[in-house]
């Protein structure tokens, strides 16, 4: 997940300019919505041509309607049999987000309070540092095998899995906005009489929020990036675990339906915490 | 100008690096190169790579080892034609050479057959003596493997389906981590893991007993059919090699533990202890009606292979099994019995 910065735009002007800056406004919103359709098009197309050529095996490059076909299956009962491995794409989805959700809350509330305390204390944030850096370095495949044998193999590890993806950003985004509140302001409520942690409270963590949702949506990306290292054991039902276990046995249409569902529900989650962010913070970029 | 430095700094490192990979294959750029595709289990190919008797038997050919770790790589590489031989269970073969894959490759030869190195274990104090009582229990096995498929054959012997029991997908050293901290109750599992579990469990079945009631899993070794159309003098000198290891394995075991071990990191008494348990063929077994069969009569292993595929298309893994035909021509007989014996 790629992180853009959304800086709302001023209010248009009123006045003389305001017929033609409506007009502007709209082929915009025309073009904005234009573009990522046709380059979805534009991919599909190729997609289609390139497996219609035969340069690939079709276990490489399957065609779309056979990537759709897989989709429709694993979604439905058919055969007798309910979707993949037993269980409904949509509860393969359901149980992945349930994961990544409890995984996302431990691991961000942990941070942003880690970031809180080591932005505002300087001999907490040299103690803690170094871990955190160790840490954020470690694939989380590297670790996993140590939470299956400290954890069990159900539940447990998986959460903690993407709880330990989600906090390093969290908590690294949160410091660094924290120490970077303006001392301006900082000095200007002190000077108004407000006590240490009356300025924490009004000046340092407003200034400090736009950041700290930008590490919040870094670390989402995150954890959701460890979906199928964390699904690797026992991860049935899981869209992580139906993509391993489809391409365990070459299933490459399978596969692709998985990181389909993946993609797509990353970018609506995104897309959401976006949403959440210009509600929660509209003085980003104002201040 | 800076920009510029930079950027020509990290082309040099980069190329520099690329330079300075660890390769040991000492490779010849005169001669054409043979790739063989190998797994660490225990078995005579292990055995042909550490003597380098291909090599040896082979001095105008380069010989590239790649190590895979699941016959899911094995059969994508075949695919992508970066192999020419493969060593894999018979369950991906069963897959490679039905539709969609239909991977252009044959077998060539049973590298071993499962004995009492793979078997279904049940944890002591879990109250389970027979499968029939697995009903409802949580039982490991790496899916897709030919565990997983022994798994489900000893199930239906008893009369239960899949979804009497909760299976569960571990790896085997997970296996042996939830096994120690009792969050399963029974595994489908091979050597050396399945040491560990026996401490502490006893077995249901073996793969030994199933092979009896006609539900063999095998690693077999599989040469691409453009390379044996090309080089089939190569094939039978590849096959001679395998054929004297298997001689090797029940004439002096211990040398060839030794030369195994050396593949696998075991110590060579473990592993003679391991060999012990697994089932090798001779020459003249691999040979026979039984197995691969000779010359214009392809033997039993295609009946095996497409019960292998039956079982998959009953996975809905594959949309449907490949007819017996596909799997006797898919039988390389060229020259058997009497090519392994020259």
């Amino acid at each position: 997940m790629s992180v853009f910065v959304d800086i709302a735009p001023d209010e248009p002007q009123v006045g003389s300019a305001a017929v033609v800056a409506s007009a502007g406004k709209w082929r915009g919103r025309i073009t904005r919505a234009a573009l990522p359709l046709l380059s979805v098009v534009v991919f599909f197309i190729v997609w289609q041509l390139v497996a219609a050529s035969g340069i690939w095996n079709q276990t490489f490059v399957p065609y779309p309607s056979t990537v759709w076909q897989a989709f429709l299956d694993v979604s439905s009962t058919h055969d007798g049999v309910r979707g993949y491995a037993g269980f409904l794409l949509s509860e393969h989805l359901y149980m992945t987000l349930r994961r990544v959700l409890a995984g996302v809350v431990i691991g961000v509330a942990l941070g942003v309070l880690l970031g809180l305390v080591m932005g505002s204390i300087a001999w907490v944030r040299s103690v803690l540092e170094p871990w955190l850096t160790f840490l954020r370095a470690l694939p989380p495949l590297a670790y996993f095998f140590l939470l299956v044998i400290w954890l069990g193999i159900d539940e447990a590890p998986k959460i903690t899995l993407l709880a330990l993806a989600a906090l390093p950003p969290a908590a690294v985004a949160t410091t660094a906005a924290v120490v970077a509140a303006p001392v301006g302001l900082q000095e200007a409520a002190r000077a108004l009489g407000a006590s240490r942690r009356e300025v924490i409270r009004d000046v340092v963590v407003p200034s400090a929020l736009p950041e700290t949702f930008t590490g919040i949506r870094l670390a989402v990306g995150m954890a959701y990036s460890s979906v199928v290292a964390a699904e690797l054991f026992n991860g049935i039902p899981g869209i992580g675990g139906l993509v391993k276990d489809a391409s365990n046995y070459n299933n490459t249409p399978v596969v692709l339906v998985g990181i389909f569902a993946i993609g797509i529900s990353g970018l609506i989650i995104d897309g959401l915490l976006r949403a959440i962010e210009r509600r929660a913070v509209p003085w980003r970029g104002k201040l | 100008m800076r920009f510029k430095a930079a950027f020509a700094a990290l082309v040099l490192a980069t190329t520099a690096l690329a330079g300075c990979a660890v390769e040991q294959s000492g490779q010849q750029a005169d001669k054409p190169t043979i790739r063989v595709g190998y797994q660490t289990f225990p078995s005579g190919d292990l055995i042909v790579k550490n003597n380098r008797w291909l090599e040896e038997a082979l001095p105008d050919y380069n010989i590239k080892w790649t190590k895979f770790d699941s016959g899911a790589d094995v059969n994508t590489a075949f695919i992508a034609k970066e192999l020419d031989f493969g060593a894999l269970g018979s369950s991906p073969v069963a897959r490679g050479l039905s539709a969609p894959l239909n991977i252009p490759y044959k077998v060539a030869f049973v590298l071993d057959v499962a004995g009492d190195n793979e078997a279904l274990v049940a944890r002591n104090g879990s109250g389970i003596d027979t499968i029939a009582q697995l009903r409802g229990k949580r039982v490991a096995t790496p899916f897709a493997s030919t565990a997983h498929y022994s798994l489900l054959a000893a199930l239906s012997q008893n009369g239960l389906s899949p979804s009497d029991v909760q299976l569960v997908d571990l790896q085997p050293q997970a296996i042996l981590a939830a096994w120690d901290r009792g969050d399963i109750d029974a595994a489908y599992t091979w050597l050396p893991t399945l040491d560990g579990l026996r401490k502490s469990g006893k077995d249901l079945i073996t793969s030994r007993q199933l092979a009896k009631d006609g539900k063999p899993t095998l690693d077999l070794g599989a040469v691409s059919d453009e390379f044996a159309t090309q080089h089939p003098e190569v094939v039978d000198i590849w096959r001679q090699q395998e054929a004297r290891a298997l001689t090797l394995i029940h004439e002096d075991p211990a040398a060839a533990a030794k030369a195994v071990a050396a593949e696998i990191g075991l110590s060579p008494e473990e592993t003679e202890g391991q060999i012990k348990q697994g089932v090798f063929l001779t020459p003249e077994q691999v040979a026979s009606p039984e197995w691969l069969g000779a010359e214009g009569k392809p033997g039993n292993i295609a009946a095996n292979l497409q019960s292998a595929s039956q079982f998959l298309a009953d996975q809905k893994q594959i949309p449907a099994s490949a007819p017996l035909q596909t799997f006797q021509d898919a039988i390389y007989t060229k020259g058997l019995p009497s090519v392994l014996s020259q």
